[in-house]
């Protein structure tokens, strides 16, 4: 009798599991990383924090509205520590599919701590939110399995400088353009770039000096002297937050007068610049405008000066610094959210192509969400800009190119 | 029944089946496989500074030219994963062969220019006017070979060559005299041991060890920067691992890696917070008060550790 009821159950079972398997999930699990320590931290922590706020945000409404169950389902952010340690981090991306079962993975920022998610999604047929990985290796036509969210393709992203050089350069007086670039993934691709759109342009200026140096690089006193020497009008650096420090504390230290100088983060670190170069070092520099200056008209998810008080909110210390990265977490975020809003299902190539409809359509405070044919990021260029006083002893962006979103003319020479 | 193969059916055999087996009872593959390569470069370690008492804290530039040796064969020469893994392992003992002279020093001087050395290899990788040999800083996506359990497979193959070799090491009249090297090479070389020629032999030994696990490791991984593959936390780790279970040992290494490591995922996926906390006072734990490592707790009883 007893093994005829138990029998009875497991029939019942079996009958009711495809019941089950429709019914909504108590919670959407997001799996991602995060590094806490290492040399990664320092990008890793606002984006991660971004997407906390964007999270405890949801959930504090009831979770997000999960078009395939046609109701809102609040959101498990399953997040480890790799410590920007890339071995530490495959594996922890592996426990995020293979034992947590996430629903949707987030790879960590930056391309080093990104590359090991990208074979590891691929393997396991999971879509990759890639939030900042903009390694160009990573987006092929073989590989469906990846988008980039927040930042342009490094092979895209320093357009518009190469543009304003061989658009409104010779205008000025620009002909001869000085590259000297740090040989990462980030940057080397960045430089090659430039050197692509530059001789595509055909126009009245040469490259007079292009030389790679290592990452590690911190003292550019001779590089420097051997640039003047070449006697450009125009500088490229292309570096991390410490190259430029030391760049340009370096310019200031031996006097150099180039008449046009571009570095990357003076625009997308600043605080941090401003702390080591000082207001002075950073007068007329040229950089990228982050979208934090910009005020994106949006379509979805909130305008800057909101995210901006939430975020004011949520770290009133100002531990976790509000710039460039942070927004890319909140973009990311926003996109998992109109992604979960559209897909019919959870299936992760369904998520595929909910991300790739957003393509062209998605307004952020980000700027425009467009991806390429392989999921690498288009949308959302920064334009040129350059640091000029503010007259209250601080420093303020002007946007100088592309026009449509110029604030200001560009100063030129530096004085 | 002689040691060799004693040490062989009773350490190397069961460590190499419970890895065999473990993938299809536990889903997270890929840390099964760090652990496997953690285990083979811990051993390779093992190997230079165990058996000799050089400090390899460069030991990763094996690893990655390991990693690129195989890159460059499959991008280049569209050569198949396990020939290309080999060719890795030759690059690793190329390597060795052009920073043999470095042999010429000892203690810190040797562990510093040995770190020199592996940077210098990891710039002359990254360096952007290799773009067409090593695609330089821009990271190589290696899809043609991706194969995740084949790669696994031949991680097991390395890890049985290594073990066989440490095996050998232990047992042997070569082993015996590379130690006697290690203590007092003048000695050493009164008694008729060539001492520079055991030294090399173990130092390239070591590198096709590493150049072996770089080649199974960037078959697995296949999309990578050199950042990934040169990272210093591979030396760092498994010189750790080796030091924490006790060098010149089989069973030390293996001790080491499968504590530490263990206890490293262990922390990472229930309180990242104190991962630093617990880790150093383990490390610390270990300097202090077992500084030949584990095993040294039953040396210490005067039992015999393989």
């Amino acid at each position: 009798m007893i093994r005829k009821i138990a029998m009875a159950l497991v029939a019942g079972l079996m009958l009711a599991t495809p019941a089950l398997a429709a019914d909504p999930p108590a919670e959407i699990k997001i799996g991602t990383l995060y590094a806490s320590s290492g040399r990664f931290a320092s990008i890793s922590m606002p984006v991660h924090s971004a997407l906390k706020i964007w999270v405890d945000q949801k959930n504090a409404e009831g979770g997000v509205y999960v078009k395939a169950f046609d109701k809102k389902i609040p959101i498990k952010l399953v997040a480890y520590d790799d410590q920007s340690n890339t071995a530490t981090a495959s594996t922890l991306y592996n426990q995020l599919i293979t034992q947590d079962k996430v629903d949707l993975l987030v790879a960590d920022s930056g391309s080093v701590l990104t590359a090991p998610a990208v074979a590891i999604a691929r393997d396991h047929k999971m879509f990759l939110f890639d939030q900042t990985g903009t390694g160009a290796s990573f987006f092929s036509k073989d590989n469906p399995y990846i988008a980039l969210m927040a930042d342009p393709v490094s092979t895209i992203w320093p357009k518009p400088v190469a543009d304003f050089l061989t658009q409104d350069g010779p205008k000025l007086g620009i002909k001869k353009i000085a590259l000297l670039y740090s040989t990462n993934e980030f940057t080397g691709t960045q430089a090659n770039a430039v050197r692509k759109f530059i001789k595509e342009a055909n126009a009245p200026v040469e490259i007079v000096y292009d030389q790679g140096v290592p990452t590690e690089t911190s003292n550019y006193t001779v590089i420097i002297n051997n640039i003047r020497a070449k006697q450009p009008d125009a500088v490229i650096h292309l570096g991390y937050a410490p190259n430029d420090i030391a760049f340009l504390r370096n310019v200031n230290e031996v006097g150099a007068k180039f008449k046009w100088l571009f570095c990357i983060y003076p625009g997308l670190e600043t605080e941090l610049l401003e702390k080591n170069v000082g207001v002075k070092g950073m007068q007329h520099v040229f950089t990228y405008v982050p979208p934090s200056e910009l005020n994106y008209p949006v379509n979805f998810g909130m305008k800057m000066p909101e995210f901006r008080a939430l975020w004011n909110k949520t770290f009133p210390d100002g531990k976790v610094e509000f710039g460039f990265n942070a927004v890319a977490g909140y973009t990311t975020a926003l996109v998992i959210e109109k992604t979960l809003s559209v897909a019919t299902s959870l299936d992760q190539m369904e998520l595929r192509r909910a991300v790739f409809s957003l393509s062209g359509q998605l307004k952020t405070l980000d700027g425009t969400f467009a991806l390429d044919e392989t999921g690498g990021q288009i949308g959302e260029l920064t334009p040129l800009g350059q640091l000029e006083p503010d007259g209250k002893g601080g420093l303020k962006f002007v946007a100088v190119y592309p026009h449509d979103v110029a604030t200001g003319k560009p100063v030129y020479p530096r004085p | 029944m002689p040691s060799a193969l004693r040490h062989l059916l009773f350490i190397v055999a069961p460590l190499l089946a419970v890895f065999a087996i473990l993938p299809s009872v536990y889903e997270n593959h890929l840390m099964l496989f760090n652990f496997v390569v953690f285990l083979i470069l811990a051993q390779g370690v093992n190997v230079i500074y165990g058996f000799t008492g050089y400090l390899p804290f460069g030991y990763v530039g094996f690893f990655g030219g390991g990693a690129y040796g195989f890159a460059v064969m499959v991008m280049h020469l569209h050569a198949s994963a396990p020939v290309a893994v080999v060719v890795a392992g030759l690059a690793g003992v190329a390597l060795g062969l052009l920073l043999s002279p470095l042999l010429r020093l000892s203690g810190a001087y040797f562990a510093i220019a040995n770190l020199a050395a592996a940077l210098a290899v990891l710039h002359f990788v990254a360096n952007p006017a290799l773009e067409t040999i090593t695609r330089g800083p821009y990271g190589v996506s290696l899809t043609a070979t991706f194969n995740p359990n084949a790669a696994y497979a031949a991680a097991l193959v390395v890890l049985a060559l290594t073990m066989g070799a440490v095996v050998f090491l232990k047992n042997s009249r070569f082993g015996l005299a590379l130690q006697s090297v290690r203590e007092d090479p003048v000695s050493a070389a009164m008694a008729g041991v060539s001492v520079v020629r055991m030294r090399v032999i173990a130092w390239l030994a070591s590198a096709l060890i590493a150049g072996l696990a770089g080649g199974v490791y960037a078959w697995y991984v296949s999309v990578f920067f050199p950042d990934n593959v040169f990272s210093g936390t591979f030396s760092i780790f498994a010189i750790v691992f080796a030091l924490f279970g006790g060098v010149a040992t089989i069973v030390g290494p293996i001790v080491g890696v499968l504590l530490l490591y263990g206890v490293y995922n262990l922390i990472g996926f229930t309180t990242p917070q104190y991962f630093q906390l617990i880790y150093g006072l383990l490390i610390m734990g270990l300097v202090l008060f077992l500084p030949a490592g584990l095993v040294s707790l039953a040396t210490r009883r005067g039992w015999h550790v393989p």
